[in-house]
């Protein structure tokens, strides 16, 4: 039997703090919801995902300098560091994995700072603004991607 | 049951004929044959346009105001400098989800910018012919989800 591809998933600042703060924009549910509804999706997708979050931006570069080899593909929400870390987006690049970028919120509808992303042009694309559903879109295009 | 009109802007009746490179081989008939595919797997309905034109595009989503439950649209070109497309979205009131075959942010700094984003739920952009499948999924399944703001 083939080995089920392994997904990573990996949110940065703030992140866990969802469901606590700026409900109008980010929503009710937490962290740990969107994960679980993760887990449930890659049950029915017959994969397996790891789910990481970090408000460290070193710490997210070291998670996915160990990526490769370990995983498949890679889902990442950088929250605000989307907008200015090169060094996100060179960890991103040096992985040679498939990446996508996901936001729960629509960025361009918010300040212009948050339009830019410093990541996106090395990702796979980009899923904005459907709340946790973006991250559920973003494991489908992985699957879809990976040829599962 | 809910019914979803899925646009394509100008030179998406090019698909599988230019730039394949960026775009890939799929028609545009291809790409609408899964999506007819996967709405009958969500169990909605779905029609599509296509249009060359910046105005004959505004007229329709005009249209669709009351008509249809969402809206998935390629603007292609139109995105980055259509404020008269961006106009035509908020009136209609109707959710639509941009979406884009290719990484736009991959590409040239005019295709950065979108002027439809802001007045979309959101965008999906760079899967190939599955952003307009995950774009279905989206307005689909999304209306479901409470975390929808």
């Amino acid at each position: 039997m083939e080995k089920k591809k392994r997904f990573l998933v990996v949110s940065g600042p703030n992140l866990n703090l969802l469901g606590t703060r700026k409900i109008s924009i980010y929503g009710e549910g937490s962290l740990d919801d969107i994960h679980k509804g993760l887990q449930q999706r890659a049950e029915e997708l017959n994969v397996t995902v790891e789910c990481k979050q970090f408000n460290s931006e070193g710490a997210i570069i070291d998670c996915l300098q160990e990526a490769p080899g370990r995983f498949d593909g890679v889902i990442i929400n950088a929250g605000a560091l989307a907008h200015y870390s090169y060094a996100l987006r060179s960890a991103i690049g040096a992985m040679l994995l498939p990446c996508v970028e996901v936001f729960i919120s629509n960025v361009h509808a918010r300040e212009e700072f948050r339009h830019k992303s410093v990541i996106a042009p090395v990702c796979v694309g980009v899923i904005a603004g459907f709340g946790k559903k973006s991250y559920l879109l973003a494991l489908d295009a992985l699957v879809n991607l990976t040829g599962v | 049951m809910k019914h979803i009109a899925v646009i394509h802007g100008p030179n998406l009746n090019m698909l599988g004929k230019r730039e394949v490179g960026i775009y890939g081989g799929k028609s545009m008939e291809d790409i609408n044959a899964s999506v007819l595919a996967e709405a009958e797997r969500l169990n909605v309905t779905v029609e599509f346009y296509q249009s060359n034109g910046e105005g004959d595009l505004v007229t329709f989503i005009q249209k669709c105001r009351g008509r249809v439950g969402g809206i998935i649209l390629n603007a292609g070109a139109y995105t980055h400098y259509s404020v008269a497309l961006r106009d035509a979205i908020s009136a209609a009131e109707v959710p639509t989800v941009e979406v884009h075959i290719s990484n736009i942010y991959k590409r040239e700094s005019f295709r950065h910018i979108s002027m439809i984003a802001p007045v979309c739920i959101g965008q999906i952009c760079g899967f190939g012919p599955y952003s307009y499948i995950l774009g279905l999924r989206a307005l689909i399944e999304g209306r479901l989800d409470s975390w929808l703001v």
